[in-house]
């Protein structure tokens, strides 16, 4: 029983960093029907430059906060670069390569300011673990999967009450005929892609203290918040949410019950057996392109 | 001839490039050739190597160099690539014209370099990566020599430490799941089983895991009371958190993939969990090792020995590089085979051993020079990594 708590326990702290990857994409593709595959180097972005800016003599929460600033501004000028000169024809994919070379020259770069180790981020919350009915977690591990429902339930909120979020949602509908009605298309896609590195570089950030800063630390994040996103159904915010924390649980149970090994083998059947069973992921609405 | 046909005959004439053989191409020169990772996570073992060298042979080129003219060195990035390793030993051996190759940080790479070393047939010394296969590779003549720890051996010197501290007999291995970590495994279990204790548990990880509570669970419910490593730095540092986090403190005893910053990643968790070394700079030092750390310093800018990044390759290099340096001049000149064949005359009183002789021909597995009689445990001790002697941890061993 304690066994099982703990595999529930570490897998919400690591499924909730799915999560918060996972929502970036869904704000990206809801704006822009085109993702920020260096959307895992916006995590590190938030990590390195916290960490650089404790080292630098900043106070922590100062060096946190200018650290996810740079992250949400890296993915504005990621999408003004190298997304959206590439997303004028229908069904081109140019931005994908564009977005990935950027996460690969980011992290080139980040290694060669950083250094290749991994570096810690002080943070409170991993001074000591707690004990929960015997099972051991950090607080900041509690915090992460928290604020991944936090956030979705304020970017839920934001879509339905204000007047950028139901913008975000016409351009999403209808490119053309939300600029007919007179919203700045590329205003908001912008916006998106700045609040989607808002989560990255948070999510960066949250994580830090717990598995460390280092310049290769999002390239799987990255791509697990990917295929989470996927599996939830990239057009659903809760989808994506609950998809992620359910996905780490699943991988901490695979490694207690089954072994280490086999993790990403099962968790890779088992999205290709949901996109199968669920082509648009298990909560995700089916899109129509019109051509 | 269109530009087409000319690229395609260009293509085609490529590989006889790799085919001519080495015996055809022109006279080696004074100089000695690394593929190492000088990017990427592993930076930090292609610098000691550098640094190491480089000393070296500013030593010996102050005397006035070997056979008369000044020993080069010179260093190719390989980022723990295998392929990049095998393009850079070409390299070394067909456009430099190196004597001799010094190996890098990855075994993955090492293991890669067996082949291009054996075709073209250039003495190759390893300074770091310690994987067995590598070395002991079954060819002959074996131009694969190592002045470096050998997992086998590292596996044996672990077990014998876990052996003095466990109480209950039984232990547990954690390693990684690379060409390194499975390497060890066939090694660690024979260790154990020779020195009769049980091995209780054997889990294993990927590398950029971020929590291994199951892997510290299973190993605690089996009763090990030491935990060996086959690890690295940000790794190791997982590990020792959900030990942590699951209430389970065995003794942990790690190879050198733990070496690096694992004091500053764990902070106190670190304390008492011991490495093995083949040298360290941290403590009180030797005579030698004061001169050898005040060129270090002066050379590199560093101010405490706690800044450098795996000692252990300094030291390694610092010694291969004399014991090839003698090789040459016994060997007369600047030949692969017979520099070969003169490393196994070489005696050499080390900064890490004492090499009498380096290597020995008749025993295939003294293609290692440094014997793990030599073999340095060293402890974390608040963030810093000493000599286990120089701790309170070494008395209650």
């Amino acid at each position: 029983m304690t066994t099982a708590l703990q595999y529930t326990l570490s897998g919400l702290a690591i499924g909730g960093i799915y999560a918060l990857v996972a929502l970036g994409f869904h704000v990206m593709w809801s704006a822009a029907k085109a993702v920020n595959f260096a959307h895992g180097d916006t995590l590190m972005i938030g990590a390195v430059l916290a960490v650089m800016g404790v080292d630098a003599g900043l106070p922590l929460p100062l060096a946190c906060l200018l650290a996810i600033l740079a992250g949400a501004l890296f993915g504005v000028a990621l999408e003004r670069f190298a997304v959206r000169p590439f997303i004028g024809a229908n069904a081109s994919i140019g931005w994908m390569l564009t977005t990935i070379a950027v996460g690969i020259m980011a992290e080139s770069l980040a290694t060669m300011q950083f250094g290749g180790f991994s570096r810690p981020l002080p943070s409170p919350g991993v001074a000591g673990a707690v004990s929960i009915l015997g099972a051991g977690v950090y607080p900041q591990e509690l915090v992460i999967p928290a604020v991944a429902v936090l956030a979705m339930v304020g970017l839920h909120l934001m879509q339905r009450r204000t007047l950028v979020g139901r913008a975000m949602q016409a351009v999403a509908h209808n490119r053309q005929a939300a600029a007919l009605m007179g919203i700045d298309v590329d205003r908001i896609v912008m916006l998106s892609f700045g609040l989607a590195a808002l989560f990255g570089a948070g999510a960066g950030v949250l994580v830090a203290p717990v598995i460390q800063a280092s310049a290769n630390m999002g390239v799987l994040l990255g791509l697990k918040g990917f295929a989470v996103a996927i599996i939830g159904g990239i057009t659903s915010g809760p989808g994506v949410v609950v998809a992620g924390l359910a996905f780490g649980v699943m991988e901490k149970f695979v490694e207690g019950y089954v072994s280490t090994s086999a993790r990403e083998i099962v968790g890779f059947s088992a999205m290709i057996l949901i996109l199968l069973a669920f082509p648009q992921g298990l909560f995700g609405r089916r899109e129509i392109f019109k051509v | 001839m269109d530009a087409h046909k000319y690229l395609r005959r260009l293509f085609l004439a490529a590989p006889l490039a790799f085919t001519i053989p080495g015996a055809a191409l022109a006279q080696q020169e004074p100089c000695i050739g690394n593929s190492a990772a000088i990017t990427g996570p592993a930076a930090f073992g292609g610098q000691a190597i550098k640094m190491g060298a480089e000393i070296a042979i500013e030593e010996i080129n102050a005397k006035g160099g070997v056979l008369g003219k000044p020993l080069r060195f010179v260093q190719y990035d390989d980022a723990g690539a295998p392929p990049r390793g095998v393009d850079n030993t070409r390299r070394i051996a067909l456009a430099d014209k190196c004597v001799v190759i010094l190996g890098g940080y990855h075994s993955t790479v090492s293991v890669a370099q067996v082949e291009p070393v054996h075709a073209i047939g250039i003495p190759f010394v390893g300074v770091l990566a310690a994987n067995t296969q590598a070395i002991e590779n079954g060819r002959s003549p074996n131009y694969m020599f190592r002045v470096s720890a050998k997992d086998k051996w590292v596996a044996r010197f672990l077990v014998e430490q876990a052996s003095k501290v466990s109480k209950t007999g039984k232990i547990a291995f954690f390693y990684e799941n690379t060409g390194w970590g499975n390497g060890a495994v066939p090694d660690v279990k024979a260790a154990i089983a020779k020195a009769g204790k049980e091995l209780v548990a054997t889990e294993t990880f990927n590398w950029n895991d971020q929590d291994m509570t199951p892997q510290a669970i299973r190993a605690r419910d089996a009763g090990a009371d030491v935990a060996l490593f086959w690890a690295l730095d940000r790794e190791g540092n997982q590990l020792v958190r959900s030990m942590d986090k699951v209430g389970y403190k065995p003794t942990v005893i790690g190879a050198w993939g733990i070496a690096g910053n694992l004091g500053e990643l764990a902070g106190p968790l670190a304390n008492g969990v011991e490495v093995v070394q083949t040298y360290s700079f941290m403590g009180e030092l030797d005579p030698r090792g004061q001169a050898l750390w005040q060129k270090i310093q002066a050379k590199y800018g560093l101010k405490d020995p706690s800044q450098i990044k795996m000692g252990s390759g300094i030291a390694n290099a610092y010694d291969a590089i004399h014991i090839v340096a003698q090789a040459i001049e016994k060997a007369g000149a600047y030949d692969w085979k017979k520099v070969r064949e003169a490393l196994y005359q070489v005696k050499y009183d080390g900064l890490v051993a004492k090499y009498d002789p380096a290597f020995d021909a008749a025993d295939p597995e003294r293609q290692d020079a440094i014997l793990p009689s030599y073999y340095k445990l060293t402890v974390w001790s608040d963030g810093k990594l000493l000599p286990i002697a120089q701790t309170p941890y070494g008395k209650t061993n």
